[in-house]
């Protein structure tokens, strides 16, 4: 990876080309959908919005609009955790599922799914329709929480433990997660099985007020960590030497993942694969220093996210894709390609 | 003010659809039905001609396979229902998310979610309240009073029979393995309405079946519900094909919207279900019962 660094695109090439893409891809994704309202429709509803039919109204607005904002958002959140862990553990196979993010929401919200009419039903009572993902954002964030304790001895923490903690956890709330999917009825089960594909279909503004604080949060914050990371690539103690806090960097990079990619999978479901590939995509082509490679990873990841959703409910029209389906779809081949050409390179 | 109210939805829903339907009260208007019982229901009061979209649990009858699939009624798309631009969308109470249906009603389209019906009495009732949301109470009353002949008829037999024979229901769906359907379940309900016992009411909701288990549970009659024709194959479940119900041919293998989902076709069911049920339990298998106790 090294060798190639002439080849390297220069970074400002890069993000306009990035920038460019994400706006095709935010037109491209108002102006289609099941129900008939094309760029023309759209121009009109905007020049005149007192105008328009309620129900184009509603479609773009209430619609097309948040679900355009929160995918961007999520498919951002996701490759840049998927960057920042796979800078942390030096592992290019790593995602924010490693640290038990996605086992602990799906073992949260499949609880809640099963158990909220009977076991839990306080918690459904007091939370309301916000039961589902707050309890997966709990679910997220405690997982974490419980790999990151077990991987920590007397104030210090090992990545080589944590990403073991974290494979062991999710395996237990796999296995959780399975015992209450024997258990689920017939809707339930079906509820949890969308719940796990994904979807950005319903996707409202109140799902954004409540995720997108964290998600932006984690956006934000996540250049912070550009530097200590490309110090951690030539090993901790280096980055040491280097005069970083080791174990703020992790403990940062632990808790911005887990933030992000909780909130995100709240109010989405399951998405997988954003977070592993985008990261190592970008890598081949801005390398891997991150001050470049944490911001273009989060365009691309909302790019690519937004881009699947668009196809995701025109392709079955009226019917939708669910949007983990999606990207596992176009993402798994896509991958695959990718490895293939790069042996051949080799 | 229930007046008032569909009043104020047909000025709202009037603007919006003025090209396509200027009707938007109950007749000729265009109906989405998101369940399978609901659409045959639908095609069996002859108002084929206004479904506009139907669901993917709805497969009968064949025609239905023309109209447009809005995905499973437990996910439904706002914009892909909303695109077939109807008037009416008629759903059960298994319908999914409630975000989807309020935003529907909030541009206009009447949206009726009927309770899930698992008996034939609620059958009935779900036919006479169709009939009256499109406006076809009189073709409703006939297929109800021609149902409710054959639902008296059953009932007439499961009181000459006097004992209540034991029935395994399993259920064959995706091509890997067979279910129980055990209580709580409209496999449970099922077998109620013909008067036997399920052999699996010790378990609750559908749960694989384990060969074992069927084994023990020995029934005297078995009944197996497709998703798709030929997902079974009893070359596949030999524990099946010795017990002595199989073996003496009080079984049916048929479609699981047939049996299960309490439409228009439950008459159908009913008789055949008790058409495959032993006289009295046979001598045979309450040995053999008796064994496995």
């Amino acid at each position: 990876m090294a060798t190639d660094t002439a080849k390297r695109a220069p970074a400002s090439l890069i993000f306009m080309v990035l920038a460019g893409l994400a706006v095709l891809a935010a037109l491209f994704s108002l102006t289609n959908g099941a129900y008939p309202l094309g760029t023309s429709d759209v121009v009109n509803l905007l020049l005149e919005p007192e105008a328009a039919k309620p129900a184009a109204h509603m479609v773009f607005f209430d619609v097309r609009m948040p679900r355009l904002v929160l995918g961007f958002l999520t498919g951002a959140v996701l490759a840049v955790s998927g960057t920042l862990l796979q800078g942390l553990f030096r592992n290019p196979l790593a995602d924010p599922g490693l640290i038990g993010v996605s086992g602990g929401a799906a073992l949260a919200a499949v609880s809640v799914i099963v158990l909220g009419g009977s076991w839990l039903s306080d918690w459904t009572i007091l939370t309301g329709r916000w039961a589902l993902p707050l309890a997966a954002f709990v679910g997220s964030v405690l997982t974490t929480l419980v790999a990151w304790r077990v991987a920590s001895r007397s104030g210090s923490i090992a990545v080589a433990t944590l990403l073991l903690a974290g494979i062991a956890i999710n395996a237990v709330a796999g296995a959780l997660t399975g015992l209450l999917t024997f258990y689920a009825d017939d809707s339930e089960l079906r509820s949890l099985t969308f719940w796990s594909m994904g979807s950005l279909g319903h996707a409202s503004w109140e799902d954004l007020q409540v995720a997108g604080p964290w998600m932006l949060l984690a956006l934000l914050l996540a250049p912070v960590l550009a530097k200590p990371l490309d110090a951690f690539a030539l090993g901790e103690s280096v980055a040491g030497h280097l005069g970083f806090s080791v174990q703020w960097v992790k403990r940062a990079t632990v808790v911005l993942s887990a933030l992000g990619t909780g909130a995100a999978v709240a109010v989405t479901g399951l998405i997988g694969f954003v977070g592993l590939v985008v990261p190592h995509l970008l890598r081949q082509i801005v390398g891997a220093g991150h001050r470049v490679l944490i911001p273009a990873s989060g365009l691309a990841g909302g790019v690519l996210l937004v881009a699947a959703d668009s196809l995701a409910r025109v392709v079955v029209a009226p019917a939708e894709l669910p949007i983990g389906l999606m990207m596992s779809l176009l993402g798994g081949p896509f991958f695959l390609v990718l490895l293939m050409r790069m042996r051949i390179g080799a | 003010m229930r007046l008032t109210g569909l009043l104020l939805a047909a000025l709202l829903a009037l603007p919006a659809y003025a090209g396509s339907a200027s009707n938007a009260g109950a007749k000729g208007s265009r109906i989405v039905s998101a369940d399978g019982a609901v659409t045959e229901i639908l095609f069996a009061l002859g108002v084929e001609d206004r479904l506009v979209g139907v669901d993917t649990t709805s497969k009968y009858p064949e025609d239905v396979n023309q109209l447009p699939k809005v995905g499973y009624l437990r996910a439904l798309p706002f914009e892909g229902v909303l695109s077939l631009e109807p008037d009416h969308l008629i759903t059960t109470e298994e319908a999914e998310p409630e975000q989807t249906l309020q935003r529907l009603e909030q541009v206009g389209v009447k949206v009726t979610r009927l309770p899930v019906a698992q008996s034939p009495e609620q059958t009935l009732q779900r036919i006479m309240a169709i009939g009256e949301l499109v406006d076809r109470e009189e073709a409703a009353a006939r297929l109800a009073a021609e149902l409710q002949v054959v639902f008296t008829d059953i009932d007439k037999k499961v009181a000459a029979r006097g004992s209540a024979p034991k029935v395994l229901l399993l259920l064959a769906a995706g091509g890997h393995g067979v279910s129980f359907g055990g209580s709580h379940t409209g496999a449970d309900a099922l077998l109620k309405a013909i008067g036997a016992t399920n052999a699996v009411s010790n378990i609750r909701g559908y749960k694989p079946a384990s060969r074992e288990a069927i084994i023990s549970a020995n029934p005297d009659a078995i009944v197996v519900a497709e998703s798709a024709p030929g997902q079974f194959r009893i070359a596949d479940w030999p524990e099946l094909a010795q017990l002595p119900a199989w073996k003496n041919g009080h079984r049916y293998v048929g479609d699981s919207m047939m049996l299960l989902s309490f439409g228009p076709r439950l008459a159908e069911a009913l008789v055949i279900l008790d058409g495959i049920l032993p006289e009295a339990p046979t001598a045979e298998s309450t040995l053999a019962s008796r064994h496995g106790d």
